[in-house]
């Protein structure tokens, strides 16, 4: 229906700009955009954002009630408690919890940063170069998602009890740096953000496959691999099966072995909800708080309309 | 030359690694089983979920400088018995000691999971515990599998201020409970005498227990699977015509919604163990002092009798390279007086050795202070227990009860309870068989 | 957008750059094909071999060395394929991913096209509080909404009880399908909402500034122009919550104990799990982890060749 009159520039910002363009009929028949807000629209937004905040704001407001207020108080009116909470749960056997965060932190942290490694020298690899066997390589690695968890742990748990790793740090590590869906999402990436000429300029000056890698490409691509590790730190933060499997000795546990243990104590315990409930609390802030600080890296750009020369 | 972007973040990255193998290395360290030579001193691992137990072991570690025993917590009941399996079939990553729970033990042994103690114990250990109690670790034979650690012998608790206010007297047949349960429910229609949970399936083995059922028994080189026997079908029928006439609530325990009802009066009354104090005061601790136990409701008053729900041993794994030494500590834990009396003073529960516990127990827990004699009562119901074995695939049997008995709460009737027992019996027995063992029918 | 000229004359430093750079993918992709052999490619071996065999045990079974591991060829699969449970778990899943999936999707899409309006207000709080779910774990996510469903201490409940409306619980009978779908719509809306965001944010907005001085409305300017450029991401989004939603497992486990509406098995998943963990039976779990992972590849691949080839636009 409508035609572009003009060829796009070829560095044509990529972001919006917000200029006002007035039309030759004149200023009362501009069509404005960010003139006049919508209600229907903000109020939609806001709905999905009180739906989804609404059992975070719970979870608040249950960290402030004691043990005896949890189960017997109207659910939405704070306490004063959470101090004492959060006081019983570093009690608990000596501050476990918080070896367990700092657990959850290694895991993730260290196991986030050699995924993405990995991931972007594999996305690198089939997004700029062409070989025999490139497409299948591709979609075996693809098909890793395919695979749950759950069958893979107890044979992950053979395997690295032949080599003695079990019940260490390397036991979660490991099995934790190969992600398929960090794979597809750096072959997205590089294949959109490092242009074929600069590889070519690259290697035409001399420097070595690898060199144009991290001194070129990497530069180029912070921002795709920023997304790549949070949303591994994030998985690896929040995985459950894994180091259930792996881990025998509680103080390498990560939070959500930990708080899952405080909750099934078995039927002669009662199960600790108010500690599992100020502990969710607390292992969420960390994310939260990693989510403002890369806010602005991120870009889960997906090929289609990435317009960049 | 200045580090460029693409060299920084490999650096970046060979750190990490860096760091990941220096953490590595104090993750080693909790390794399992791996003790000194015979010169050091011989490390132990013990895998339990009895709360506060590090406290216990802290006195042995304390007395025994030559043998350290280091406790890990692991989650309650299943999945530490998966883990533990698992370990075991890899060869390695089990531990020296395990906690275990009674019906547990068929398939640990089944499993190969348990070393025989019989070599290393003295003999007047069997003699701290009851008979019931200490056939659970030998399953009948001379071997003897682990050194019990504590029972759970069934009573019923009950709110005392409720039935004042309502004139009920305190049930002791299953006719009075039923009463008991439509007067309650009558004065207000939002309370239950108790409630039928699909979730529980140890609960349930309790009560049928106390009726006189066994869901399992050795006939010499086989076994038999009997649990739509006739004492288990009477109950089944017996609670599904309560929740039929709606005087008994079909929620599961353990939920939020039950710790709720617990606070406000809705659930007015429990079956339950001797650990209960510990669940009462966790879930509704406003409500001490208002609770009060009594023996269970009988089916024949001139004989009295009880079920037995949850309770553990102590055993000795297959992969443990001092089985000598892990033997010592776990007789040390579960009949020494010093041991016990840690064990209820710090972790709780209600230890099995019989004249220890006697010792230890004399006033009540906190949570009963209004009730003085309340382990007294309690040592009378445990001389009650009925014999029940447990048999290789208890899991299985459980978890059919999960499913079976969801769908017949969910069903309200009487006949879909019945009809749970069948099928429970029928998923049982075929999967005995499937798997090879002898079964006689 | 430019196109590069092959150059087959890149060999300007030598003869060993081409021998070099033949090689240079497979030094790339070495690390990620190291890991994925040894901790994806064999455990899946390993469970394929196991869910051929398994365990027969003689006697009593009581003592060591009465379990043998036997070869069982296709009986696994016979009873797995055979299970009524796990055939309802598998038409339960059908249902729950045809409700997930496309409620999910239609609200990631109706929240990114919002949050590209430029007329909605407090969008940046909105995008943070919708992203926000993605930052909590399955089993704390469930045990939260768990507390908000159970009547005795949800405060909804309590609402409801005030108006005297009697709301049936969710969790007895059918209505437990949505308290589970409803978890998983909550926590995956807002990660599927940013992908969605940013692929719009790189069109350029000529494109649709040009249609708007023509007189399109933004809902028009939407339908026509922004959701048929971004389409590649949706359908590659589509794929991966499909797969997600089939192997849905956390929230129901979660949610199990608090429900008499949902057995061991509710999901194929949860059969696979109550098998190897439960019942001790990995091989059951093995032949049946295997048939779940054929359907969802051949579901996936079936679905991605349906909308061919619209994903992968950018290479050359």
């Amino acid at each position: 229906m409508t035609t572009l009159t003009s060829p796009l520039p070829a560095d044509a910002p990529a972001a919006r700009s917000d200029v006002r363009r007035p039309t030759a009929r004149g200023r009362r028949h501009w069509r404005g955009a960010g003139e006049r807000p919508s209600a229907v629209a903000t109020a939609v937004l806001l709905l999905g954002a009180l739906y989804c905040l609404l059992p975070v704001v719970w979870v608040v407001v249950a960290s402030t009630k004691s043990g005896a207020e949890l189960f017997s108080s109207f659910t939405f009116a704070p306490s004063t408690h959470l101090a004492d909470n959060v006081a019983d749960l570093s009690a608990y056997r000596d501050g476990l919890f918080w070896r367990w965060m700092l657990n959850t932190a290694l895991y993730a942290g260290v196991g986030a940063v050699l995924s993405t490694l990995v991931s972007a020298m594999a996305g690198y690899g089939l997004a700029k170069y062409t070989f025999a066997g490139k497409n299948a390589v591709f979609n075996v690695l693809l098909a890793g998602v395919l695979v749950p968890a759950i069958v893979l742990a107890i044979p992950q748990y053979l395997l690295l009890a032949e080599l003695d790793l079990t019940n260490t740090y390397w036991s979660v590590l490991l099995p934790s740096i190969i992600s398929p869906y960090g794979i597809y999402l750096a072959r997205i990436y590089a294949a959109a953000a490092v242009p074929d000429e600069v590889v070519e300029a690259a290697r035409t000056d001399g420097a070595s496959e690898t060199r144009t890698f991290f001194q070129v490409a990497v530069p180029m691509l912070v921002p795709g691999l920023v997304t790549v590790f949070l949303f591994q730190f994030v998985a690896i933060w929040n995985n459950f099966m894994l180091p259930y499997i792996m881990l025998g000795d509680d103080k390498l546990f990560p939070i959500t072995v930990g708080l899952s243990g405080l909750l099934n104590q078995g039927a002669s315990q009662p199960a600790m909800y108010t500690l599992v409930i100020t502990g969710a609390l607390l292992s969420v802030v960390p994310l939260v708080a990693l989510f403002f600080a890369l806010q602005r890296f991120w870009q889960v750009d997906l090929a289609a309309g990435a317009v960049k020369s | 030359m200045r580090l460029t972007t693409g060299t920084r973040i490999a650096a970046l990255a060979a750190a990490t690694a860096l760091l990941a193998s220096a953490c590595s290395g104090g993750g080693d360290d909790a390794g399992s089983g791996d003790g000194g030579s015979a010169a050091g001193p011989v490390e132990l691992t013990f895998w339990t979920w009895t709360p506060n137990m590090e406290k216990v072991v802290d006195l042995w570690n304390a007395e025994h400088p030559d043998i350290t025993v280091t406790v890990n917590k692991q989650d309650g009941g299943d999945p530490a018995i998966t883990k533990l399996l698992t370990a075991i079939k890899a060869g390695s990553g089990a531990p020296d000691i395990m906690q275990a729970e009674y019906q547990k033990i068929p398939q640990l042994v089944s499993s190969d999971a348990l070393a025989d103690l019989s070599g290393s114990l003295g003999d007047d250990v069997a003699g701290h515990f009851a008979d019931g109690v200490w056939d659970a670790v030998t399953l009948g034979s001379d071997a003897v599998y682990a050194v019990p650690q504590d029972s759970g012998p069934m009573q019923f608790y009950y709110r005392a201020d409720v039935f004042e206010k309502l004139g009920i007297d305190v049930p002791t047949t299953w006719d009075e409970y039923a009463d008991a349960a439509r007067k309650v429910h009558e004065a207000d229609p939002k309370a239950y005498l108790g409630t039928f949970s699909a979730n529980d399936a140890g609960w349930f083995a309790g009560i049928t227990q106390q009726a006189g059922a066994s869901w399992y028994g050795i006939d010499g080189d086989a076994w038999s699977v009997d649990i739509d026997s006739d004492a288990t079908t009477k109950v089944a029928e017996y609670w599904g015509g309560l929740v039929e006439e709606g005087v008994i609530d079909n929620k599961p325990m353990y939920t939020p919604e039950w710790n709720a009802g617990l606070n406000d009066g809705t659930q007015v009354g429990w079956l339950s163990a001797i650990w209960a104090p510990g669940v009462l005061s966790g879930n509704a601790a406003d409500t001490a002092g208002t609770w009060e136990m009594a023996p269970m409701p009988q089916w024949d008053a001139d004989a009295p009798a009880t079920g037995a729900w949850g309770g553990s041993a102590t055993a000795v794994t297959s992969q443990s390279e001092h089985p000598e030494q892990a033997a010592e500590f776990v007789t040390w834990l579960n009949t020494d007086p010093e041991a016990v009396q840690a064990l209820v003073d710090e972790t709780g529960i209600y230890p099995a050795d019989v004249p220890a516990s006697t010792e230890a127990l004399s006033d009540p827990p906190e949570f009963f202070s209004n009730q003085p004699d309340f382990y007294e009562v309690a040592a009378q119901t445990a001389q009650t227990v009925q014999p029940f074995t447990y048999g290789p695939n208890i899991n299985v049997a459980y978890s059919a009860y999960n499913d079976e008995f969801a769908k017949a709460t969910k069903a309200k009737t009487a006949s879909a309870f019945v009809d749970a027992v069948g099928a429970m019996q029928q998923i049982t027995l075929d999967d005995l068989k499937n798997q090879g063992f002898s079964v006689s029918e | 957008m430019t196109t590069t000229t092959a150059a087959p004359s890149a060999r300007a430093t030598g003869p060993s750059t081409s021998g070099r750079r033949r090689l240079a993918p497979w030094g790339f992709l070495a690390p990620a094909i190291v890991l994925f052999v040894l901790f994806l490619a064999l455990p899946i071996a390993y469970a394929v071999y196991l869910s051929f065999r398994t365990e027969k045990v003689s006697g009593l079974g009581l003592g060591s060395g009465s379990r043998t591991e036997v070869w069982a060829g296709l009986s696994n699969y016979a009873a797995a394929l055979g299970d009524p449970e796990f055939l309802a778990s598998v038409g339960r899943v059908a249902l729950y991913g045809l409700i997930v999936v496309p409620t999910m999707l239609g609200l990631a899409l109706l929240f990114a096209l919002l949050l590209d309006s430029r007329r909605a207000r407090t969008r940046t709080f909105s995008r943070t509080a919708i992203f926000l779910p993605y930052a909590v774990p399955a089993v704390i996510s469930s045990l939260l909404w768990g507390f908000l469903y159970l009547p005795g201490v949800s405060p909804f409940y309590d609402l409801f009880e005030r108006f005297g409306w009697d709301v049936p619980s969710l969790f007895e009978g059918d209505l437990v399908m949505f308290a589970v779908a409803n978890i998983a719509v909550w926590g995956g809306t807002g990660f599927n909402m940013i992908v969605i965001y940013t692929a719009l944010k790189a069109v350029p907005s000529e494109l649709y500034e040009a249609a708007e001085l023509d007189g399109a409305s933004q809902v028009a300017v939407a339908l026509r122009i922004k959701i048929p450029i971004v389409t590649p991401s949706i359908i590659m989004t589509a794929v991966f919550s499909m797969i997600a939603t089939l192997q849905v497992f956390a929230e129901p486990t979660t949610l199990r104990p608090l429900s008499n509406a949902i057995s061991t098995t509710w999901t194929p998943l949860m059969k696979v799990y109550r098998d190897a963990f439960t019942r001790g039976d990995l091989y059951s779990a093995a032949a049946t982890s295997v048939i779940i992972a054929a359907a969802t590849f051949v579901l996936s691949f079936g679905f991605l060749r349906l909308v061919q080839g619209r994903a992968f636009g950018q290479e050359k």
